[in-house]
């Protein structure tokens, strides 16, 4: 190889690692490789016009790839949050209401929402007597449509009446609404709403299950907004 | 975020089409996609490389493509390269751009036709 070759493969190189984190970080150094496997190819076959397009393809996207990465870098900062989306963390400091049957109040209480095509997928998990326990993943799809009571892989959910129905609804913004019955007698209420100020969520939970009557009135603070994030 | 559905992408951007074309065999490499499009238009369609990673870039965002996690045998390897697959998103984008392409020549033929005729 031509020192010629050779140096024109050095300047690919340098340019190609101008290119952005974001660019980089999915194409790894295929770009650098490619080039420099291209340099003496294309300088053997085509000349100095093939050189010409090797670099000039590589000087036009530089500058397109950088405009990219800060209009993504905007749209993100500007993007309205969501409301719900992140962890909740239940305020100790808070009084809450925990009247359940068969079961002791969490010492620590969390609550996880997901945003999805369809709704929000809710998980809840904690500290119960000293050990983690999680509560079975929820989809809220929020379009007040009745929907059989199924788990997330579309099974009938152990423990509960056969034709339970589920629906959701978002009275406003701030409030989701969760609602299952079955023969038109209620199973559980659920309420979800976020202060004004988008810090705390009020979760009001009432119904009667199996075991008897359970109303959970709890208070939590948003922890993790968005886990995509820094 | 709600998922894009197949036809908003259509028309499809000519390096996208040749880019997926190139993956309906099985899962392959910048390079080798890069040689697939040049060999398979005769050598008039040469993807550069800062373009060409520059639509896989845009491909994988837009969930057409994405990275494979399966690798060819160790010593037919190389460890630097990344392989890409079609997503089945990818796939129905595929097949309606084929479709749609397929409908243009159909209309095409027939004004020859009628065009002869007269």
């Amino acid at each position: 190889m031509s020192t010629f070759v050779r140096g024109c493969c050095r300047a690919y190189r340098r340019i190609a690692r101008a290119f952005p984190h974001q660019y980089r970080a999915i194409c790894g150094d295929g770009l650098e490789q490619l080039g420099e496997d291209l340099v003496p190819r294309v300088w053997q076959q085509q000349g100095v016009v093939g050189l010409i397009r090797l670099f000039g393809d590589l000087a036009l996207r530089l500058p397109c790839e950088h405009v990219s990465t800060w209009a993504d870098r905007l749209r993100e900062a500007t993007m309205a949050d969501d409301v719900f989306e992140g962890t909740w963390r239940a305020r100790q400091s808070e009084p809450s209401v925990w009247k359940v049957d068969d079961r002791p109040a969490p010492q620590q209480a969390y609550l996880r929402f997901e945003p999805t095509d369809t709704g929000y997928l809710m998980v809840a998990y904690g500290v119960v007597n000293g050990q983690a326990c999680a509560e079975r993943p929820q989809m809220i799809i929020a379009d007040g449509r009745r929907r059989p009571l199924l788990d997330l892989s579309g099974r009938p959910v152990p423990g509960l009446p056969a034709g339970a129905m589920t629906f959701g609804s978002r009275p406003d913004p701030q409030t989701l609404e969760l609602r299952s019955e079955v023969d038109g007698q209620v199973l559980g209420a659920g309420r979800y709403e976020v202060s004004a100020d988008g810090k705390t969520l009020t979760v009001t939970n009432k119904g009667s299950g199996p075991k008897g009557s359970f109303e959970v009135v709890m208070v939590l603070e948003r922890v993790v907004r968005d886990p995509y994030r820094a | 975020m709600p998922k894009p559905k197949p036809d908003a992408f259509l028309p499809l951007k000519s390096n996208w089409f040749h880019i997926l074309i190139c993956l309906v065999e099985g899962d392959q490499h910048g390079y080798g996609i890069q040689q697939d499009v040049l060999e398979r238009s005769g050598g008039k369609v040469r993807l550069w490389p800062a373009t060409l990673y520059g639509s896989l870039k845009r491909l994988i965002e837009k969930g057409l493509i994405a990275e494979s996690g399966e690798r060819p045998a160790p010593e037919l390897d190389d460890a630097r390269r990344r392989y890409y697959k079609l997503t089945p998103l990818g796939r129905q984008v595929l097949d309606l751009e084929s479709q749609r392409l397929e409908d243009l020549v159909r209309v095409l033929d027939a004004r020859r036709r009628r065009e002869a005729r007269s």
